[in-house]
């Protein structure tokens, strides 16, 4: 292991010691961890637009909003999310598909429930090992920024310190308010 | 009406009769074609495979004759880079042994442009920043002896490479600095979460010999950059999320950059944003920057462009707005244009299609559907 690895390793875990989970979930958002403390991650998906799937539109019942369809890119958790939709390929929008992997790594982001008007902290997570998933494409990119602010950033493969780094799909966890 | 029915038909036998009574067409001989010379209007269009990433690839175009000329492998999440005298594409990749699983091989090929064969490589650590296609995941020195590629893991370094003697030479700690901003003949900036350019020095044997920071020279936070660099004779240019270009001059050892200038009016900011992956491009000779825009809020940075701006480097003025919605293309996600007196710009769309048009008038030539999945970087030879 690259000593700037261990050093990230050593950092995260020092920060986990020295504050609460309420700031430590806060300092995450600004600091990329590279220890397993949160499965996590959308790669790139510069995509184009937020295609989502058509058919699940179809299939959503007639009083379901998009913003509360998780087969949806317009689902409100989404809000920063860059690739497939695992809700799409045999996961959840917080979990993933059988037989790939949580990527280790991750970033948060927050997302605004118009349901409940509230806004969560949430974590985005890739789900690795198998090649790309296909399904349901969705890109969005509220208060994302370039690859030099990693913490915020959905361009790369957060697959990447998997042992398997290729990637599958994205989803996105919720950490609870980001008020707390 | 019979009659002249019967007489076409007629016809038809005897053309027939008089085509299967010809000599029998040759039999071929089963070959490789060779490329033909190359041309200020070809294109190497890096296509990210969105919908397969193991399978990235990159088509050789001609905007000319508008036929496919050939192809480069490039695995997954490549960055790719033509050497200084173009007689080579770099192609910094990760291939997995079970091709979509298995041990993780991260590695540079080198492909020799006249023959599209690959003639060498060098195996790296499994530390390749795998990410959207980009100028500067990837890049030479000025004289061809470096190699730079950027490591990500997530921790930022990059690995200098002899692609002469095809070994690694050094890894240089960047942290919180991403990227490899090639100038001269041994130096390497990245962007920094803190607004500012690290740049460090090489000594002979590709080891760091001096590092030094910039000033901050842009707001991460109001007004990000994008890190998508369009180089020029001196440096880069950048783009801000809100249409601010910031130009850089790498030619001495301190960065010298250059006052921001906006490419939008008053009226326009907040709401005309650039937008897209290789979102400009600039004709060295005639000053001009190529810019995809966009109308939208915060969040839209990855939006292709409704309309390509054509703005003075000189005097900062808009040359031009020319609109894409009405050619019914979709948004330009990534301009190239061609360097020669009678310039081609090419835009790759989020429809799957390369557009070639005038650089000069912006009057469209030609639409080259499903020219890969994604054609988000646009090399010139």
């Amino acid at each position: 292991m690259h000593a700037l690895d261990r050093l990230f390793e050593k950092s995260s875990r020092s920060l986990a010691q020295r504050t609460s989970r309420r700031s430590f979930v806060a300092v995450l958002g600004q600091i990329l961890t590279g220890s397993i403390l949160l499965p996590l991650l959308p790669i790139d998906r510069v995509s184009r637009a937020q295609a989502a799937s058509p058919d699940s539109a179809q299939a959503r019942p007639p009083h379901q909003a998009a913003s509360d369809d998780p087969q949806n890119c317009e689902y409100w958790k989404y809000c920063a999310i860059d690739g497939y939709l695992c809700s799409c390929c045999g996961g959840s929008s917080h979990s993933c598909p059988p037989g790939t992997a949580m990527s280790p790594i991750t970033w948060i982001g927050t997302c605004h429930n118009p349901s409940d008007r509230r806004d969560y902290m949430v974590s985005y997570n890739d789900c690795c090992g198998k090649t790309s998933c296909g399904n349901c494409e969705c890109n969005r990119n509220e208060r994302e920024k370039p690859i030099y602010r990693l913490s915020r950033n959905n361009d790369v493969n957060w697959c990447m310190a998997n042992s398997d780094s290729n990637y599958h799909c994205s989803v996105s966890v919720i950490l609870g308010l980001a008020d707390q | 009406m019979r009659t002249l029915q019967f007489g076409a038909v007629l016809l038809g036998l005897l053309v027939t009769g008089s085509a299967m009574a010809a000599q029998p067409l040759a039999a071929e001989q089963f070959t490789v074609e060779s490329l033909p010379r190359a041309s200020p209007h070809w294109v190497y269009i890096v296509d990210e495979a969105f919908a397969n990433e193991i399978d990235a690839r990159v088509r050789l175009f001609d905007g000319d004759s508008y036929r496919h000329l050939g192809q480069i492998d490039a695995g997954f999440n490549p960055g790719v880079i033509l050497s200084p005298d173009r007689t080579t594409t770099a192609v910094a990749t990760t291939y997995f042994a079970r091709g979509g699983h298995g041990t993780r091989t991260d590695v540079v090929e080198f492909v020799d442009n006249t023959s599209l064969t690959t003639i060498g490589e060098i195996v790296l650590p499994p530390k390749h920043a795998q990410l959207s296609p980009a100028f500067s995941i990837l890049s030479y020195s000025s004289d061809g002896r470096f190699v730079y590629v950027s490591y990500i893991t997530p921790a930022a370094s990059f690995g200098v490479l002899d692609p002469g003697n095809k070994t690694v030479l050094s890894e240089i700690d960047t942290a919180g600095c991403v990227l490899v901003l090639a100038s001269g003949r041994n130096r390497v900036s990245s962007l920094c979460d803190s607004g500012r350019l690290l740049t460090v020095t090489l000594d002979e044997q590709g080891h760091e010999a001096a590092r030094a920071l910039s000033d901050v020279f842009f707001d991460p936070d109001s007004d990000p950059i994008f890190a998508q660099a369009v180089p020029t004779s001196s440096g880069y240019v950048f783009l801000s999320f809100l249409g601010q270009v910031h130009e850089v001059d790498l030619t001495g050892p301190q960065p010298l950059i250059h006052a921001p200038w906006s490419m939008v009016g008053a009226a326009e900011k907040g709401h005309w944003r650039p937008g897209g992956q290789q979102l400009a491009a600039i004709h060295g000779a005639l000053g001009r920057l190529y810019v995809c825009m966009h109308s939208g809020g915060e969040g839209s940075h990855k939006e292709g462009g409704s309309e390509i701006w054509v703005m003075d480097l000189k005097t900062h003025h808009r040359l031009a707005r020319w609109p894409m919605k009405s050619l019914n293309i979709g948004p330009v996600s990534a301009v190239q244009v061609s360097q020669d007196a009678a310039p081609l710009l090419f835009a790759g769309t989020d429809h799957q299609a390369v557009a070639v048009f005038d650089a000069l008038t912006g009057q469209l030539r030609h639409v080259e559907k499903n020219l890969g999945q994604s054609p988000w970087l646009i090399l010139n030879p």
